[in-house]
């Protein structure tokens, strides 16, 4: 991401560890992938994150800075439908979002 | 240094738009270019559209071509408008002292489909450096940076208007199952930038 906007740090979230269970494949959530691009500017995505999900600024600041760094976060989850419809809204705000079924 | 906000909320609603008439001009001509683009679009595969245009319809399904088929006949034509609509409402407003909610919202959507138009056409980087097409192309690489900065300033003033998170939606997003990248690289395997 292009650093116009400089970062701040963000606290460390805790988040605690799910269980893992053996699901079925109908189960498997699909998980909704934010990678990083040189383009979008830090605060937009930031800000995106917050609009588009309701998330805190600070989950959302951390989202942002998984993406720039690792080059990819999972952003949302769900069902098939409902993160086709997260991927295209991201679409519309020119963030590049794809799609996988979770193992 | 004398540093005027270009964009500031009103004290009736809406915001107030100070620019230039240089500025303006240039709201006002680039994005009717990208519309123009965008036109010639209809349903070409990727390969077969400019890199400026492929940016703008990334792919949602990148192992699964028939899911991919079937996502874009679902969603193309609605990404395709929402990328027009923002468009053309700010060039139309391009000469606006005032804007609504829903005008500047289409100004910060417009000002980020221009900017990655541009950035994929001259192959911009992270680093703010000029790119190599940035000599062949010095107009575009000015309007580049001055889109950033007007939307940068634009960000700063939506940020405020943010209605209150949505309680617990933090805690819906899966923890990042992958830890971190090895090598020093990035998952997409470029380089890890420094500084976390």
């Amino acid at each position: 991401m292009s650093a116009i906007s400089s970062a701040t740090t963000a606290a460390p979230t805790e988040v605690e560890r799910p269980e893992t269970h053996d699901n079925p494949v109908a189960e498997r959530p699909w998980l909704v992938i934010v990678w990083n691009d040189p383009i979008n500017l830090m605060s937009y995505v930031t800000y995106v994150f917050q609009k588009l999900f309701g998330y805190s600024r600070a989950k959302a600041h951390k989202l942002m800075l998984d993406v720039h760094y690792k080059g990819r976060a999972v952003v949302s989850s769900g069902a098939k439908e409902r993160a086709e419809l997260d991927v295209a809204r991201l679409h519309q705000h020119g963030l590049w979002a794809t799609m996988e079924h979770s193992e | 240094m004398n540093f005027r906000r270009r964009i500031r909320p009103a004290r009736e609603g809406g915001y107030e738009i100070r620019l230039g008439t240089a500025e303006r001009d240039l709201l006002e001509d680039l994005p009717l270019q990208l519309v123009s683009l965008l036109g010639d679009v209809g349903d070409k595969p990727p390969a077969e559209l400019p890199e400026s245009i492929r940016r703008l319809l990334p792919p949602a399904y990148t192992t699964d071509p028939d899911a991919e088929r079937s996502f874009v006949s679902m969603t193309r034509d609605d990404l395709l408008e929402h990328h027009r609509e923002s468009l053309e409402t700010m060039s139309a407003t391009a000469k606006a002292t005032w804007l609504d909610d829903d005008q500047l919202s289409a100004w910060l959507a417009a000002l980020n489909d221009l900017r990655l138009a541009l950035g994929s056409m001259m192959g911009a980087s992270e680093d703010e450096t000029e790119p190599e097409a940035a000599e062949s192309h010095p107009a575009e690489w000015i309007a580049y940076l001055y889109l950033g900065s007007l939307q940068t300033e634009l960000i700063d003033v939506l940020e405020g208007t943010l209605p209150d998170p949505i309680p617990g939606a933090d805690d819906l997003v899966p923890e990042d199952r992958w830890g971190e990248p090895p090598g020093g690289l990035r998952w997409d395997g470029t380089p890890q930038p420094e500084g976390q």
